[in-house]
């Protein structure tokens, strides 16, 4: 079996982390357009409660084997030169990331519409569980819209 | 036969467990596990969910067999 690419981070995803991925692409000439997607931990607030962290789990093993599908997928339809997906695990607090989602190619039209594809596949197919924490410690679990 | 289950997030909250052994007759298909489930936990009847079957949410009803690995998915809510 072929190695699958790592993509669960535990706990937020760091903007320096984020910056160090950039970088490493200015080596890579053939690109010319990135697009990225960060989703970030938001204080909704659910019936007169702040949320304040998210903790998220999954169902690892099914996770990874769908994000590969989905990857191979966007490949198939996208002439993307690469394309990288990271996800928190554990606690993620407001403010802070959960999902870098970041897809190169050579011209920026094909990295749009990449990205959009892979951040709605992500939401609808991959299983991810968050739970939205309370101050007082109590929880809601959340469910995406479609 | 005896099948695996293993359960995620709200699921496994509402009904105290992350895994289990349960007891089912042979030929069980997927449409009967969910009766059964459904029948075990008076908690599934208000909550959401899917049944993973080898970490994959079948189409179509399917016999199961023990060396399934099935999975009780509620709603996802990555991003």
């Amino acid at each position: 079996m072929k190695k699958r690419k790592t993509v669960f981070v535990e706990g937020p995803i760091l903007p320096s982390f984020i910056a160090n991925s950039i970088e490493k692409h200015q080596t890579k000439t053939t690109i010319g357009a990135h697009d990225i997607f960060l989703g970030q931990v938001r204080a909704d607030e659910i019936e007169g409660k702040k949320v304040t962290a998210i903790a998220y789990s999954a169902y690892t093993e099914m996770a990874e084997e769908k994000l590969e599908q989905i990857r191979e997928a966007t490949f198939a339809s996208y002439d993307l030169t690469c394309m990288h997906i990271y996800h928190s695990l554990g606690t993620v607090k407001t403010g802070e990331i959960c999902l870098f989602v970041f897809v190169s190619s050579a011209h920026r039209k094909v990295a749009f519409d990449a990205l959009e594809y892979l951040v709605e596949k992500i939401k609808k197919e991959v299983p991810i569980f968050g739970k939205e924490i309370f101050a007082d410690e109590t929880h809601v679990w959340k469910v995406n819209k479609v | 036969m005896e099948l695996k289950i293993i359960y995620f997030g709200m699921i496994a909250e509402a009904i105290s467990r992350t895994e289990e052994i349960i007891l089912v007759p042979e030929y069980c298909d997927l449409n009967k596990l969910y009766e059964l489930l459904k029948n075990r936990y008076k908690q599934l009847h208000k909550l959401s969910f899917t049944i993973a079957v080898d970490k994959e949410i079948p189409s179509d009803n399917k016999i199961l067999i023990p060396k399934n690995e099935i999975a009780l998915l509620p709603p996802f809510s990555g991003g």
